[in-house]
């Protein structure tokens, strides 16, 4: 039971950060407040049953069907019910979210995700705002070009930014992913942003969403704190090898003499694991290195498991600043 | 067709009478036990065989248990050995990511494709189906017995796979290209495994439609049918219906694999790093239509016989009749014939329209009315009932609030809004599972312990019986249960670890959990097999109609019944469930007049 004692589990939805994920877990919810009232009937009259016509209590059984108005009146009540969830609730909120795409005027943000085994390549159009065309037959890897660009001839693909596993994205605009895939079947999905959508080879499928605004990964992250024991000396370092994987050091751990075992924004790992004893630390205060996780929910083949992308968010200012180093920086950000 | 008569008059049966005339020959060793026509001993093939699959499919999953719960570390015991699959680390005895993905594509397969459909259909449907309808064999018991053989030669294929060059499939028992078209050759023996598990299928339900049809005893009409008849019934024909696309499908993914066709493959495909040869122009996506269309109706093929099992024992211990049966009846048809048309709410994340979506969502919510009206007649079958709580009610009874969560947790996944948060997340194997282990293999374990007597002509303990049901309720809920809340976080499916993501660090406590339920559910099947072997030989003698039962097979045929089932032919007089008929002297009145002998 350490694993419970060491942070707060999560029991439920995950926290969302974007502007219309509150109508599918309103949705989600409501479903679970319907089914839950539906079971707790069935069950209990069930269980009267089950006590009250035990062999012995009831002499003889009832031959006659009994006129139950009950199961008519359940029957309807669940037609209803599913009625309204599905006229009221899942069509509209579906509706709304994808046959309602950002206008030019609300300036959104564009980016293309071109998924692969086993990454996200993220695709900017730079400063100029073109995409620059993605060539198949100019696609390496090994030689740093894992979009197929054509950096020379294509003018527009001159300023385009890439990168890997790391989509940094302004909060509070507008956003448009647009996603496909070069190989086999993934899915894009950000779970504390309500985002799912298969990426299809051959096919480019578009996404759309809003994050917050005022939130921002470093906001998130602070809420993420957790506090993590150091096992004692002879036990297996799992547990803690597990919550520090992806997390980082919220402040400098110190020994006692003052030298930083783990420094602020690094990830503690086994190898701490002594100095830390050594130095008779029993906790630890870590929170996830980039909270807003990108998941492939397909699978996509031998390494599925580790298909993993972060979200960063930034705030617009941040966003832009950030975005203009990228251009600048020009093909030298480019990450094999 | 020389399947052996004692005495056939012609008389009970309406309809064409299938060529069973002709003289008797007593079989041999050979063609009694191994190339048997008698659906009685094809049925046990099936029950056994089924059996040991379904153990197999459920060792995978301990396995598999095991990693989630100690990510990279050894499999205890039999960590080193498994590495001669090629599945563990020769070093150090952990399960491999390949060997995990393997795993899973082969327990989905295993469990759906030769564990509980052989056991649901060509186990109890065989064996029990025609007894019930007072018909002395299969329509054609030929068919019947290549059915079985075409199953075994499909499983065994499934399991050489293993020994594949890259070991056996690993694109899930989905196998969506282009993954799997580009997997390693383990897939090309998955495809031709489950063409002849299809196959298998087809004849199987050919021959159970014809017999039901035409083999009924004088007086069986079908209005007169038991619940479990009507369930193969309607089976059969999903199974004859959904499986041919499948089929083809199969097929065109095998053609792209080795003969250089496109189906399912689009242009410009660049693998490791490199152009694939496919000319492209096919269609991912059409696999999946192809998929769904055979798969959504095969979860009514997983439960209707499952329902089946659930309403004769019902309907038998309560002491009384099925409350609705011609509701219940209607309600499986209905079921049957909404099956097909639900099947894209399994893909509402490939950019479908809301056009179509909306259409899915629709089915998918008038689908599930059927399905709260069959709980409903179960559950108020059970007012004003005198209920015997022996070993095969006791399981009937779990499964009614089982498949109510399974049913249920169904409902936001078939909601297009709600399913983006749910898709592909641990939610979904939650879900079906609820239908299909603590749904329908409860029932299945509730129909072996319902029909031993009769096959074997001697009774299950029934105390090592409820040695088994409890730590299985608790087992099955403790392993499924928290995989609803693991997924309502987020966590994705088909993961060989979770704990490299935020969200799944945060339930890994569940992850652990849920393995100690496997583990239990794993030592609760102990008490089964001693049961089920010690019976077969030391078993208290039964009865010919152990159970007090209405039903044919219980009043008409001798446990166990001889070859061709009948002392006499029987003739049907009332319904199925005449349990409690007022002025009776007995509390239960037997389908026919034929006396007990
Ligand atoms: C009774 C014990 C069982 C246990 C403990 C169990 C456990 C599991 C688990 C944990 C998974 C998810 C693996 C993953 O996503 O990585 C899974 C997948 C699956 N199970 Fe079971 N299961 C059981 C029985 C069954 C039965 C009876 C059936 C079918 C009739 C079944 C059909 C499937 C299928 C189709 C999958 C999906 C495989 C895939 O991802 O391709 N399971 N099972
Ligand atoms: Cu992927
Ligand atoms: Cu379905």
């Amino acid at each position: 039971m350490s694993l419970l004692a060491q942070t707060q589990p999560m029991y439920w939805l995950p926290p969302d950060y974007s502007t219309h994920g509150w109508q599918i877990d309103q949705l989600i919810n409501w479903i679970h407040v319907f089914m839950a009232v539906l079971f707790a009937g069935w069950g209990v009259f069930f269980a009267r049953c089950l006590v009250k016509y035990r062999y012995r209590a009831n002499p003889t059984a009832l031959y006659e069907p009994i006129k139950a108005k009950a199961s008519k009146v359940i029957e309807a009540a669940v037609v209803v019910i599913e009625v309204v969830l599905l006229v009221a609730f899942a069509i509209p909120v579906l509706a709304e979210y994808k046959n309602d795409p950002p206008k030019p005027e609300d300036n959104p943000f564009e980016v293309h995700v071109v998924a692969q085994q086993f990454a996200w390549n993220i695709h900017y159009p730079g400063p100029d705002g073109k995409f620059g065309k993605r060539n198949a037959k100019l696609v390496s890897d090994a030689n740093g070009n894992p979009l197929g660009l054509d950096r020379d001839g294509d003018p527009d693909a001159k300023d385009d930014i890439v990168a890997n596993n790391e989509l940094h994205l302004p909060v509070g605009r507008p956003v448009i992913v647009k996603l496909t895939s070069k190989d086999v079947i993934h899915s894009f999905s950000v779970p504390m942003l309500r985002v799912k959508q298969d990426t299809v080879p051959g096919m480019e499928i578009p996404v759309w969403f809003t994050v917050k605004e005022g939130t921002s990964s470093d906001a998130i992250r602070e809420t993420m704190i957790r506090t993590v024991s150091v096992p004692p000396a002879g036990q297996n370092p799992r547990d803690f090898v597990m919550w520090c994987t992806n997390n980082i050091a919220v402040e400098d751990i110190k020994g006692a003499d003052g030298t930083v075992i783990v420094g602020k924004g690094r990830e503690p790992s086994a190898e701490h694991v002594e100095a830390l004893q050594k130095a008779g630390i029993g906790e630890i205060r870590v929170a996830p290195r980039h909270p807003v996780e990108i998941h492939c929910t397909q699978l996509c083949g031998i390494t599925h498991y580790k298909m993993r992308g972060f979200v960063i968010l930034m705030p617009p200012d941040e966003f832009e600043a950030w975005y203009a180093e990228q251009a600048a920086g020009g093909d030298e950000f480019i990450e094999e | 067709m020389s399947g052996g008569h004692h005495h056939d008059h012609g008389s009970g049966h309406h309809g064409h009478e299938p060529a069973l005339h002709g003289h008797h020959h007593e079989p041999g060793f050979i063609g009694k036990y191994i190339f048997s026509v008698d659906h009685k001993v094809i049925g046990v093939q099936y029950t056994v065989t089924a059996l040991v699959f379904l153990l197999v499919g459920f060792t995978m999953m301990l396995i598999m248990r095991w990693q989630l719960a100690r990510p990279g570390e050894a499999v205890p015991l039999i960590g080193s050995l498994l590495s001669q699959l090629g599945i563990t680390h020769a070093q150090t005895g952990a399960l491999t990511n390949e060997g995990y993905n393997m795993l899973g594509a082969m327990h989905g397969t295993i469990m759906v494709f030769l564990g509980v459909v052989p056991l649901a259909v060509g186990g109890f449907g065989n064996y029990v189906m025609p007894l019930q309808i007072g018909a002395k064999d299969m329509a054609f018991p030929k068919l019947n017995m290549m059915s079985y053989w075409v199953y075994l030669s499909g499983g065994i294929v499934m399991m050489a796979s293993f020994w594949a060059n890259g070991g056996a499939a690993q694109s899930g028992w989905t196998s969506y290209p282009p993954l799997a078209n580009t997997a390693l050759s383990g897939q090309t023996w998955w495809l031709v495994g489950m063409v002849l598990l299809i196959t298998s299928s087809l004849l199987g339900s050919v021959n159970f439609i014809v017999t039901i049809m035409h083999l009924r005893a004088k007086g069986l009409s079908m209005w007169r049918l038991p619940f479990f008849v009507w369930a193969q019934f309607v089976t059969a024909f999903l199974l004859l219906l959904a499986f041919p696309p499948l089929e083809a499908a199969g097929v065109m993914q095998l053609m792209d694999r080795v003969a250089g066709t496109s189906f399912f493959m689009p242009e410009g495909l660049i693998v490791g790093d490199k152009p694939t040869e496919w000319t492209g122009g096919g269609s991912p996506l059409l696999w999946q239509h192809l998929f769904w269309f055979l798969a959504h109706p095969e979860v009514y093929v997983l439960i209707l016989p499952a329902m089946g099992i659930v309403g004769e024992i019902i309907a038998n211990n309560t002491r009384k009749p099925l409350w609705g049966y011609t509701t219940l009846v209607y309600s499986i048809i209905f079921l049957g014939f909404m099956s097909f048309i639900v099947w894209a709410h399994h893909m509402y994340m490939t950019g479908m329209g809301t056009a179509l979506s909306t259409f899915f969502q629709a089915t998918t919510m008038i689908i599930s009315v059927p399905s709260v009206i069959i709980l409903t007649c179960f559950i108020i079958s059970l007012y004003g009932a005198r209920i015997r709580y022996n070993t095969p009610m006791l399981f009937a009874l779990a499964f009614l609030p089982m498949f109510a969560i399974g049913g249920l947790t169904g409902l936001p996944l078939g909601l297009a809004a709600s399913d983006i948060h749910l898709h592909d997340t641990y939610y979904v194997i939650g879900h079906f599972h609820y239908v299909v282990a603590p749904g329908t293999i409860i029932a299945l374990f509730a129909g072996i312990y319902y029909w031993f007597p009769k096959v074997t002509g001697r009774r299950m303990s029934e105390f090592l019986g409820k040695l088994h049901f409890w730590p299985t309720l608790i087992g099955m809920n403790m392993v499924f249960g928290p995989m609803f809340f693991v997924g309502i976080v987020g966590v994705q499916r088909r993961l060989w670890t979770q704990t490299d993501y935020q969200l799944g660090q945060l339930t890994q406590y569940w992850v652990v959990f849920s393995s100690v339920g496997a583990a239990v559910l794993g030592l609760g099947q102990i008490p089964f097999i001693l049961n089920f072997f010690g019976s077969i030989f030391a078993g208290r003698k039964a009865a010919q109609n152990a159970w007090e039962a209405t039903t044919l097979e219980w009043v008409a045929a001798p446990s166990p019944p001889p070859h061709g089932n009948f002392l006499a032919d029987p003739v049907v007089v009332c319904g199925p469930y005449e349990y409690s008929v007022p002025g009776s002297p007995k509390d239960y009145c037997p389908q026919c007049q034929t006396s007990e002998a």
